[in-house]
């Protein structure tokens, strides 16, 4: 099977909105490829690996040296596109006179198993040449793709949700299954593929996988009509989500990413193991202040992340903790259809009997999530309203005879966040759009006032309608003072509510603050420039809080 | 070098105006004399006292707008003195009676390109390279990643879109003058042979076509009692400003395209709203407009109706050719 097919399921999926037909494209081409096509077909449509071979900024300085091709020029038409790979991939099909060779047609398991991995083995010299080989080689329809797997970004409107419906569709059992069989590792084989569409369910297969996460949804108005004792009230923790599984004596820590971080966190993985019991646990990973019990910010965890076999001195200096808030399976047994209320009880009776009966003290690195009892709604509004002070984001409600099913399902669990925080800012910069929005300006840095300069504080670039973004992209071209590259510095006119979820003090930004989760929530037409914000008034956000 | 106001032709108020013939070309505004390339209406205002055009744009302006305006008609080739100077028409291969305009004066030659394409096109007379000492180009597609695929492979791919969905009704949505003609006569060269519909403001310009003398596949023109089931498999060409609003809602199981050189850009793409892009333009692409400047042979160019940045670089860069900049 060639490669040309999965060009063409890309094309197609990439100009179908239906979600239906996208499903039908989707299982039309699992039937009518090969397993080992296909399996690489789903780690490429489900984002298993974006690894990049090489840059985008590469890719680009390699056509320019190649092609003899001016710089500047390339630079103006990716503003334009927005996308290195396809700039080139655009560019390319001028250079369609240079193909001397015999057109290839190579499968996708050949290009992904065979020749991408054999070009990080040469060296520069070699590695260019073979790129503009295969450039003049492929068929032009495939230029996309292969230059978007080189610089991995490869990405389509597909999510794992769909891939899981069309295989279900496609061997008629149970999306759950394949979703659960979906998770964790998936590397690309035969027997992968055949393992997603085994129509016999044997559950020891799914021995090394978590289960598909719960997800919460946003709060509904409706909820509040029920009764407050239906509910359970737990603290909406900001770190990382993860399924603590232990196995046949085998711990795995699974994040929601469904990455395996058993290296990240070496002392959380040999402490679960002293624990005799086998069970799965759904909880938060957090960096914990143990002097005042809160966790610390985001920021301080990711420290931790991506940082494999940290030593002690790192240990010790982020203690990590982790809080689990729900049990998932015990002993072998799957719990997940039983009741929130009773799996908690579960939770506490085998919580306390690894405290008492596990040698080491395993509190230091484990604990089960407190539950709060709000008396009635406005009660639990008092309560989102604090949660600042323990550094969580608000509540998490659960329902208490609910099961443990996957996915976003609705009226199960609720996030009840904080409101943000906000200020008035002045738009002092715009850069260009990537992607998407290519040839639009659309990444916006906002300044506050301090005395009479305006400094900048934050960057932005969602929460504009199209239309919005449109009319600002043409205001922006008209009051451009300078122009850096591809951003252009402002005429200060235009103030924007800037809304965001954290401020701290931080020494790389001139402005002395860094804020979480910058985006803008209004545009304020109705406020001139000197009635923006100041940055006295973010201090004064700040002292507030803490 | 001469100051703006000794140049032949220059740009007054955001338009192409010769001080000596005191005539306007293509102006957005009320004048007394204006010159038209071709028949889109962004090239054409209300109330000029007089315009002069080829035989084919007049009529089909005085289709779309009526017969109330004063046209004054010249043959390709036919050379006309306005205060002295030498005019002439000549073929652009943008759409049926396009043109570029050349203007002689004392011996300096002066060409508008008028919005202009070399691809092939059986709907209207192909470029015809005139040479020149200045060029005025428009650039709406300035830059190299615009390159256009054969217009036979785009009618390919079009026909093959709507076979594929059988029990759908496929609206393709493209300029209704000019583009859905020259779309109708390739795909009437495709392997599609199903029902093709249009909407009145289309039909009308296909029997305008067909009057002078083009010769364009018959279409059924889309009336509102048309029952669902027929349309079924069937292709529908609609103008763009119908793609958002009530009008698509009469029709059931759909998939929507557009048909523009702006559809070779993903972002484009997926920004407009259509389900596919066809990557097809009655305008040139990079290479279309390089060759031109270098078949005209002019030594000055000037560039407008786009993004000119790439281009000027490039050909004082590469081809060393100087390129000029109106004054506004």
């Amino acid at each position: 099977m060639s490669l040309k097919k999965f060009s063409e399921l890309f094309g197609d999926l990439d100009s179908i909105n239906s979600t239906n037909n996208k499903i039908e494209v989707l299982k039309n081409y699992f039937s009518s490829n090969d397993p080992i096509d296909n399996s690489w077909a789903i780690y490429l449509l489900t984002g298993k690996s974006n690894k990049r071979f090489i840059s985008g900024r590469y890719l680009k300085n390699l056509f320019s040296q190649i092609y003899a091709y001016p710089q500047w020029l390339i630079d103006i038409c990716y503003l334009k596109v927005g996308d290195s790979a396809e700039v080139i991939t655009l560019l390319l099909k001028n250079k369609s006179n240079s193909r001397k060779k015999k057109l290839s047609n190579i499968s996708l398991n050949e290009l992904l198993s065979e020749t991408i991995p054999a070009l990080s083995k040469l060296n520069e010299e070699e590695k260019n040449l073979e790129i503009k080989n295969l450039w003049e080689t492929l068929p032009e329809d495939n230029h996309l793709i292969f230059n978007k797997i080189l610089t991995g970004t490869f990405r389509v409107g597909v999510s794992i949700g769909l891939i899981t419906k069309s295989i279900s569709k496609l061997i008629n059992i149970d999306e759950e299954i394949i979703s659960h069989r979906l998770m964790g590792n998936f590397k690309p084989s035969i027997d992968s593929y055949e393992f997603l569409i085994n129509k016999n369910i044997n559950l020891q297969e799914l021995n090394s996988k978590p289960f598909p996460f719960l997800l919460a949804n946003t709060i509904e108005d409706k909820i509040f009509k029920n009764s407050i004792n239906d509910f359970q009230f737990e603290w909406k923790y900001d770190g990382i989500r993860m399924q603590l599984i232990k196995r046949s004596g085998n711990v795995s820590l699974w994040t929601r990413g469904q990455e395996l971080v058993n290296e990240s966190f070496p002392e959380l993985v040999e402490k679960m193991s002293q624990i005799k019991d086998d069970f799965v646990l759904d909880g938060e990973l957090l960096v914990w202040n143990f002097k005042e019990q809160i966790a610390f910010d985001f920021s301080v965890l990711q420290k931790r992340i991506n940082r494999k076999s940290p030593s002690r001195s790192i240990q010790k200096k982020y203690p990590i903790i982790f809080i689990a808030y729900d049990l998932l399976e015990i002993n072998g047994r799957d719990i997940r259809e039983i009741k929130l209320e009773n799996r908690r009880i579960e939770l506490e009776k085998y919580f306390s009997k690894w405290q008492n009966k596990t040698e080491n003290n395993i509190s230091d690195i484990f604990k089960i999530c407190d539950l709060i009892f709000p008396k009635d709604w406005t009660d639990a509004l008092t309560y989102k309203e604090k949660s600042r002070e323990n550094n969580t984001e608000g509540l998490i409600i659960k329902k208490k005879t609910s099961i443990y099913s996957s996915g976003r399902k609705k009226g199960i669990w609720w996030k009840y966040k904080v409101d943000p925080m906000q200020l008035d800012a002045v738009l002092i910069y715009a850069k260009g759009g990537s992607g998407r929005r290519a040839g639009l300006y659309t990444d916006y840095s906002f300044a506050l006032w301090k005395d009479k300069e305006l400094i900048k504080f934050a960057s932005a670039y969602s929460g504009l309608t199209n239309i919005e973004i449109k009319e600002l992209d043409k205001w922006i071209r008209k009051n451009t003072i300078e122009k850096f590259g591809p951003v252009r510095s402002l005429k200060p006119e235009m103030v924007f509510e800037i809304s965001f979820e954290k401020i701290q003090i931080s020494n790389r930004h001139k402005s002395g603050i860094a804020v979480r989760f910058p985006r803008i929530t209004k545009w304020r037409k109705d406020k001139k420039i000197n009635d923006a914000d100041s940055l006295d008034n973010a201090y004064a956000l700040m002292k507030k809080i803490s | 070098m001469r100051t703006k106001k000794e140049y032949l032709i220059r740009y007054k108020d955001g338009n192409l105006y010769c001080d000596l013939a005191d005539i306007w070309i293509d102006p957005n505004k009320p004048v007394k004399k204006a010159l038209i390339t071709h028949a889109h209406f962004d090239h054409f205002t209300f109330g000029c006292e007089e315009y002069i055009s080829t035989k084919e744009t007049a009529i089909l302006l005085k289709e779309r707008v009526g017969d109330n305006i004063k046209i004054k008609t010249f043959e390709y080739g036919e050379e006309f003195k306005i205060n002295g100077i030498n005019v002439s028409f000549h073929p652009s291969g943008h759409i049926l009676g396009s043109s570029q305009i050349r203007f002689i004066f004392a011996e300096e030659k002066w060409l508008i390109s008028g919005d202009f394409k070399l691809q092939n096109d059986e709907t209207c007379k192909p470029y015809e390279i005139v040479k020149t000492d200045y060029l005025i180009s428009e650039c709406t597609f300035g830059l190299p990643i615009f390159k256009w695929d054969e217009s036979n492979k785009i009618a390919n791919d079009i026909s093959k879109w709507i076979t594929n969905s059988p029990e759908k009704t496929s609206l393709l949505f493209c300029y209704s003058l000019g583009k859905a003609q020259r779309l109708l006569n390739e795909i009437s060269q495709t392997n599609f042979k199903g029902n093709i519909y249009s909407h009145g403001s289309i039909h009308k310009m296909n029997n305008s076509y067909k009057k002078l003398g083009i010769d364009i596949k018959d279409t059924i023109k889309i009336e509102n009692k048309k029952k669902i089931d027929e349309l079924k498999g069937s292709l529908i060409l609609l103008p763009p400003s119908l793609s958002k609003g009530s009008y698509l809602k009469k029709f059931k199981n759909i998939q929507t395209a557009f048909a523009s050189g702006w559809m070779s850009i993903r972002a484009l793409r997926k920004r407009s709203g259509y389900d596919k892009g066809f990557s097809i333009s009655d305008h040139a692409d990079w290479d279309g407009i390089l060759e031109v400047v270098k078949m005209s042979e002019a030594k000055n160019v000037f560039f407008h109706h786009g993004d000119s940045e790439a281009l000027r670089k490039y050909l004082v860069e590469k081809e060393s050719i100087n390129v000029l900049l109106f004054g506004k």
